[in-house]
């Protein structure tokens, strides 16, 4: 490369290709410019506020890390006035987590920030490890994703922290923008593409309840290569791993594209966070819930940003088989729906009248309309009468006797998804028409 | 290969007729030629309902532009109308519309030259439609009430006098990407195709869009930063160019497209310009590369294992609803889509982290949307574009 001079400061050379516009800049610059766009992000979505404690999501991976270091920084350079600690996950991985658990309680004195760690035995009864025993590889992406989720939040609920910070970055929104697509899930598109993710329609009267809990991402706008740029010029102490179990293969397929398009246009990540904030306004019935037009009842995994945020397969996987499978089930179900609706039409019609008879055999249910409410069980924001953590548990510890969780066994009706959505396309969308 | 075909299903016998041996799978059933042809018609007319004959008056014909690439689409959707139209003559002794075929030639901006011969062969093949070919720069001598249009070209104001070929070539020749080039090139045509219909009164277009190019087209919008239009790129009906769209193969997947093509009788192959037949192949290097030729890899890859997946993502983008009020936002310049509240451009968002630059908000101005503005960034004045 020819020097040529810092397209910013013009006095120093260029040594970095700045991943996101290819502008060639000095590492002073590309630091100032990196850290004041996140203080740019930070100001103008009015994420913290004077006074606010704020729990880090830390995993002791890139993300987080500089997400700490950042934030650390612009604290203290643009005194926003917030306390900062850091609260850790423990999945109970062995050889995945123990280190980067090193690396996080390096973090906290490097950056003197209190640091909390919660494993999931703690939380769930179950580790990871204990997980994949029972369930074995395929899937466990999805307890963990699920698991997490929660994790953070019942974390904070239990240091009293009311907003939660996380490592997401660019290529993980725009990442889920194109994996929602492909997966045909508009609400969670929706959901997932806004910075900050409170829940003011489940705010609960319990001050220490954690589905009070406000969540954003202060590197929403910021690119993973830049990200990693940030960490090795500041010499930040992360430690880098992959999870050692398999990707979700929508993810990874959704992970390869992005990567694709960043090849060949560099500003395609942000445009892809853009065109997802953009549809954000376009889902019908706005971002909470899906007013009746998730029409596709493919049951997914009830997480947020995703389940695993180092998943990189580029394989697809058994994940897109089942939801292929379901799909083309659903198909037939909706040509075999409209010959039966025929055939009544012409045999003089019998159960006609009522229009809503009881137990008929394919069992008319209701559409589930996706409102945000609490689960019964342990109080978490849920679209269902109980959350997808408990469900998962239910069915672990349903698999593990003489083990006792605190879940009370409802034994109710739990949601077998998979079943229904075969017959259910085309009924919901008789039934929204009303 | 499109389709499986034969070798492994050879034994069965076709899931319809029971007759016929079947000769490729299409979504787990096995079918035999007639059977097959007959599915992917039959997919094809139930989405011209709203064309039928009972629905035309008697004195005035309706009449249709079908846009034609020969590529395998277009070719097939012309096919398929012809002889349904044939059909609706026989038995009524008249017909529910009547087709304008458009060519839009792009040879003097675009790669692959097309055999000239291919119109006229088209034309002799099925001669009783009304057929026209179009130079792309001609979208600069239809649209010129729409001088915005024109101000993208380089130096517009100062060479006024300049011909339209010259303005086109100038225009993409401007451009500094692949992409870039594609993505102008692609709503050129989609504006001259809409101004040669309204033109030639047409009532409105058929687009001859299979599942998979509109799943594609969703992931390309989407990854060229334009996701708000999405309401008007897939979904049929009135489109923001005040004139109907239809799709009425999109219900077929690409790959039954290339079986149909194969399969006819006689075959439309020698009706079809496309380099391979088929697989689009892995391109050279990236910078030759589009986002628009990424994502026709993409699902072309999907197609093969997961159809359903891919109609779900038509499915799910269909479901977008325009924004309340949009018709009244102003047009982009170059792609027509409507801009809410005339927020041209890439600046003024969450993502646009630079402090004090504003949005430049002009008043019942002119503009580019934002994936326009990507692929020409030079009429964002302040951008600082860099190599």
């Amino acid at each position: 490369m020819a020097p040529s001079p810092c397209a910013i400061c013009k006095t120093n050379r260029a040594l970095i290709l700045r991943p996101k516009d290819h502008s060639k800049l000095c590492k002073p610059c590309f630091i100032s410019v990196f850290e004041t766009e996140i203080h740019h992000t930070i100001t103008t979505n009015k994420l913290f506020h004077r006074g606010e404690q704020i729990a880090i999501g830390a995993s002791g991976g890139k993300d987080s890390t500089v997400l700490a270091s950042v934030l650390k920084t612009l604290n203290e350079r643009y005194d926003y006035g917030v306390d900062l600690i850091l609260l850790s996950i423990d999945e109970g991985i062995k050889g995945y987590r123990d280190d980067s658990l090193e690396t996080v309680k390096r973090n906290a004195q490097q950056y003197d920030m209190p640091l909390t760690i919660l494993g999931y035995d703690e939380l769930y009864g179950w580790t990871m490890d204990q997980v994949v025993e029972q369930v074995g590889k395929k899937g466990n992406c999805t307890y963990c994703g699920v698991f997490r989720r929660q994790a953070l939040d019942r974390g904070a609920a239990r240091l009293g922290v009311k907003h939660v910070v996380t490592g997401h970055n660019a290529d993980d929104v725009a990442e889920t923008v194109l994996m929602n697509l492909l997966r045909g899930d508009l609400p969670r598109l929706s959901r997932t593409t806004s910075i900050i993710t409170s829940t003011p329609s489940a705010v609960s009267t319990d001050p220490n309840s954690h589905t009070n809990i406000k969540r954003s991402k202060p590197l929403k706008y910021a690119y993973e290569k830049e990200i990693v740029l940030y960490a090795h010029h500041k010499s930040l102490d992360y430690f880098s791993t992959e999870c050692i179990y398999s990707p979700e293969a929508f993810r990874g397929s959704a992970r390869a594209l992005i990567k694709n398009l960043e090849r060949v246009r560099p500003s395609a990540i942000l445009d892809v966070v853009r065109s997802g904030e953009d549809m954000a306004k376009l889902v019908p019935g706005s971002d909470e819930g899906c007013g009746g037009v998730c029409a596709s009842a493919v049951p997914a995994a009830e997480e947020e940003e995703g389940g695993c945020g180092s998943s990189n397969g580029r394989t697809a996987g058994g994940e897109m088989a089942t939801m292929e499978q379901q799909l083309a089930q659903n198909e037939v179900a909706a040509e075999n729906g409209l010959e039966v609706e025929i055939k009544s039409s012409t045999l003089s019609a019998p159960s006609r009248k009522g229009k809503k008879p009881k137990g008929v055999a394919p069992s008319p249910r209701k559409a589930p309309k996706q409102v945000m409410g609490q689960c019964k069980r342990c109080g978490y924001l849920s679209s269902q009468d109980v959350c997808k953590a408990c469900v998962l548990l239910e069915g672990l510890n349903k698999n593990r006797p003489k083990h006792s969780i605190q879940v009370d066994d409802y034994a109710q009706e739990n949601t077998t998804s998979g079943v229904h959505s075969v017959t259910n396309g085309l009924k919901k969308t008789h039934i929204e028409v009303d | 290969m499109p389709g499986k075909h034969v070798g492994a299903v050879a034994e069965q016998p076709c899931r319809r007729c029971r007759d016929n041996p079947s000769v490729l799978v299409v979504r787990t059933e096995p079918l035999c030629r007639d059977c097959f042809l007959k599915y992917v018609h039959t997919k094809v007319i139930k989405r011209m309902e709203s064309f039928r004959v009972r629905f035309s008056d008697t004195d005035q014909q309706r009449r249709i532009l079908l846009p034609i690439s020969f590529g395998v689409s277009s070719v097939t959707l012309l096919s398929i109308l012809d002889q349904h139209l044939r059909t609706q003559a026989a038995k009524t002794r008249r017909t529910g519309f009547s087709l304008q075929v458009l060519f839009v030639d792009s040879s003097s901006v675009e790669d692959p030259p097309l055999d000239d011969h291919l119109l006229a062969k088209v034309q002799e093949q099925y001669p009783d439609h009304q057929y026209a070919s179009l130079p792309l720069h001609d979208v600069f001598r239809l649209v010129d009430k729409d001088t915005a249009l024109l101000t993208l070209v380089p130096d517009f104001r100062t060479k006024k006098d300049i011909s339209a070929p010259e303005q086109l070539s100038s225009l993409i020749n401007s451009l500094t990407s692949a992409t870039a080039r594609a993505d102008v090139i692609s709503s050129l045509k989609t504006r001259l195709v809409v101004e040669h219909a309204k033109s030639s009164g047409c009532e409105g277009v058929l687009w001859g869009d299979s599942t998979t190019n509109l799943a594609q087209k969703t992931l390309s919008e989407t990854a060229k930063g334009r996701g708000f239009s999405l309401p008007w790129q897939v979904a049929e009906g009135e489109s923001p160019y005040g004139i109907t769209f239809n799709y009425p193969l999109r219900d077929v997947l690409k790959k039954e497209l290339v079986s149909f093509v194969e399969l006819s009788e006689p075959s439309l192959s020698p009706l079809v310009h496309e380099p391979s037949l088929g697989a689009t192949q892995a391109s050279m290097s990236s910078k030759n590369t589009t986002i628009d030729d990424l994502m026709k890899q993409y699902f072309e890859s999907v197609e093969e294992n997961f159809p359903s997946i891919v109609s779900n993502v038509v499915r799910t983008s269909s479901k977008l609803a325009p924004a309340p009020g949009s018709r009244s936002d102003p047009h982009c310049s170059l792609c027509h889509m409507p801009v809410v509240g005339g927020r041209f451009g890439i600046h003024g968002w969450g993502g646009d982290q630079e402090d004090g630059l504003e949005t430049p908000i002009i008043e019942g101005a002119e503009g580019l949307c934002y994936g326009c503005t990507r692929s020409i960034p030079r009429t964002a004045t302040t951008s600082n574009e860099t190599s």
